[in-house]
């Protein structure tokens, strides 16, 4: 039975790692950027989470927020710097988002203080048992809310203009610029989309863990293995590679002790990276 | 030539002149910027050359910070022994830890990277011998001038490997695989030796800095050893100076050190926020750091601060 419990709790977990790597895989698979500051934009996400829900608005009603606020930084980010430098060698937007890593978890440290913080409504401690297995529903709704914004996800790549908009400046940047698409704004929007996911994802991850404002450099590289798993054909494998993951995770601070897990999920992440199980990181 | 050499002796005598001439704030001041610099030149070697950027330097720091310590508490070994052992573990490291991830390029290799310090902070906090979670206490020595120009002995060696690599065949690989990996190894550059030989020589500097440091501060524990802002400071600092050159490293330790010096006096936070603005705008307007700055102003005026934008915009 508490092998079933562990099973539930890595596959609701898992979910919503999938949500977190979303945004850096599609980043990653359209503008070649890899966002090492994709951890603090969920950081951040948290955090307006967080004080929306002091000021007594349920966290789930605010998630929308929180992805609105998120959508305008990274299309700033994006617009005002990362544009100017996005055809440079991979080293610089490596080192941009590095620095702009630290600039937004010391400003966030400077304005919200190093306390922990969780988001905790009523219903926190609420939960179903369902034949010995037990399952908070804030976990739940948290993996429904993920599943749900990757279904979007999919949705808008695929039967949307601004989608093949982006498809295909993902596919070819020039051929994309004689049909008349400008990948200024393209890029901008799918880097906001990015982030808006990462919003989103920080509010949820907010209501199932704590937040500092230093969580940014573990989950960017949680997202870039996940991503790594599931491509990008699908969002929905993403999510997938999220629960390949959580379970991972749960089954080894069950057998190998919870002291050891931060050791055993970095194990994890080399060797999945020396391994590379590769898949196209590229929009089909 | 000759007037070069005459300078940076004249230089070089003056900075090992300080502790006899200096109060106990520049030297202070003077061995936490030495370290510093030679943990950048450190980064220099991987960072600069190869094009390996790697988040996670620190790891060898720290592996050298608690060889050292477990040698002399635990064992009772003199500092000298202690820091042989502490250079020694980080280097064994570095070619054990190389031989997997070294295989991984770009976005790979610094993901990877991002992790390393704090994983070993949480072996470190496991193990019984490095004293867990609490730390251990080195015997008190109070002798600044002999922290100092260690120090400095270190940053003086460093920067010669440096700037023997940059004359050398080695240091040609290296920037061949910086340029085209593939390409590199094509017209055979063994890469994978090179760059192993490039990761080892890294952590053996930072390893050594990590002992010195250790002694010094005579008090250590996971979470000052394997301090991430140490990494940040590497990065920039040699950003900032110039990746790939001699001295852009050092120069941009010294002046970023003492910028730092003067914000950490006020608010701790603000001198790291700081440090991250700094990489923002130097990876956007001086890409190449403050060594190429006199001859590419001269070449382009202000035009060459927005170079890199109308090279590399979209």
């Amino acid at each position: 039975m508490l092998l079933a419990q562990i099973l539930v709790n890595g596959v609701l977990l898992g979910g919503l790692y999938g949500l977190m790597a979303l945004g850096m895989a599609l980043v990653w698979g359209v503008l070649n950027i890899v966002n090492l500051a994709h951890g603090a934009f969920i950081m951040l996400g948290g955090y307006v989470v967080y004080f929306l829900f002091v000021a007594g608005i349920d966290p789930f009603a605010a998630l929308p927020v929180a992805m609105v606020a998120l959508f305008v930084l990274g299309y700033a980010v994006q617009r005002g710097f990362l544009n100017f430098i996005v055809r440079s060698a991979l080293l610089n937007t490596l080192l941009f988002t590095f620095g702009l890593d630290i600039v937004l978890t010391y400003l966030a440290q400077l304005l919200f203080s190093a306390d922990y913080r969780t988001i905790n409504p009523d219903y926190a401690g609420a939960n179903v048992t369902i034949a010995g297995v037990t399952i908070p529903l804030a976990r739940l709704a948290a993996f429904a809310v993920a599943l749900l914004l990757a279904g979007l996800l999919a949705l808008l790549l695929r039967r949307t203009r601004l989608g093949r908009a982006i498809r295909a400046t993902a596919q070819n940047l020039t051929a994309a610029r004689l049909y008349g698409i400008d990948p200024r704004q393209i890029y901008a929007i799918t880097f906001g989309i990015g982030a808006a996911l990462a919003g989103a994802a920080g509010g949820l991850y907010g209501m199932v863990a704590q937040i500092t404002p230093y969580i940014g450099a573990t989950l960017t590289a949680k997202s870039f293995v996940i991503a790594i798993i599931g491509g990008l054909e699908n969002p929905l494998y993403v999510i997938a590679g999220g629960i390949v993951i959580g379970l991972a995770e749960a089954l080894a601070a069950l057998y190998l002790g919870p002291t050891w897990s931060d050791v055993i999920s970095f194990g994890l992440l080399v060797l999945i990276l020396v391994a590379r199980p590769v898949r196209s990181l590229k929009l089909a | 030539m000759i007037v070069r050499w005459g300078v940076g002796a004249a230089v070089l005598a003056l900075i090992a002149g300080v502790p006899w001439f200096g109060n106990e704030l520049l030297i202070q001041f003077g061995i936490n910027a030495l370290i510093v610099a030679s943990l950048a030149q450190s980064w220099n070697i991987l960072g600069g050359f190869s094009g390996y950027a790697s988040f996670g330097n620190s790891v060898f720091y720290g592996i050298g910070t608690y060889g050292t310590a477990i040698a002399m508490t635990e064992w009772g070994l003199p500092f000298w022994f202690g820091l042989t052992v502490g250079a020694v573990a980080a280097l064994v490291f570095a070619l054990l830890l190389g031989w997997p991830i070294l295989r991984l390029r770009g976005p790979y290799f610094a993901i990877v990277t991002l992790g390393l310090s704090a994983t070993m902070a949480a072996v470190i906090s496991n193990l019984d011998i490095a004293g867990r979670n609490n730390g251990l206490v080195l015997p008190l020595t109070r002798s600044d001038a002999l922290f100092y120009e260690s120090s400095l002995a270190l940053l003086v060696a460093a920067t010669a490997i440096v700037a023997w690599i940059a004359n050398s065949r080695f240091g040609m690989g290296l920037i061949a695989i910086r340029e085209d990996e593939d390409a590199a190894a094509t017209i055979g550059v063994n890469t994978t030796r090179l760059k192993l030989m490039a990761l080892a020589l890294s952590a053996l500097i930072a390893g050594v800095a990590g002992g010195i440091h250790a002694y010094w501060i005579t008090f250590i524990d996971p979470a000052s050893a394997f301090d991430i802002t140490l990494d940040v400071r590497m990065v920039i600092m040699t950003m900032f100076g110039g990746p790939g050159t001699i001295l852009g490293p050092v120069v941009g330790a010294f002046i970023l050190s003492a910028i730092y010096e003067v914000l950490a006096d006020t608010i701790s936070t603000a001198a790291i926020l700081f440090f991250g603005l700094v990489i923002l705008v130097a990876v956007m307007f001086l890409p190449r750091g403050l060594m190429d700055l006199g001859g590419g102003f001269r070449r382009l005026g202000w035009r060459y601060f927005t170079a890199n934008i109308r090279e590399n915009r979209l």
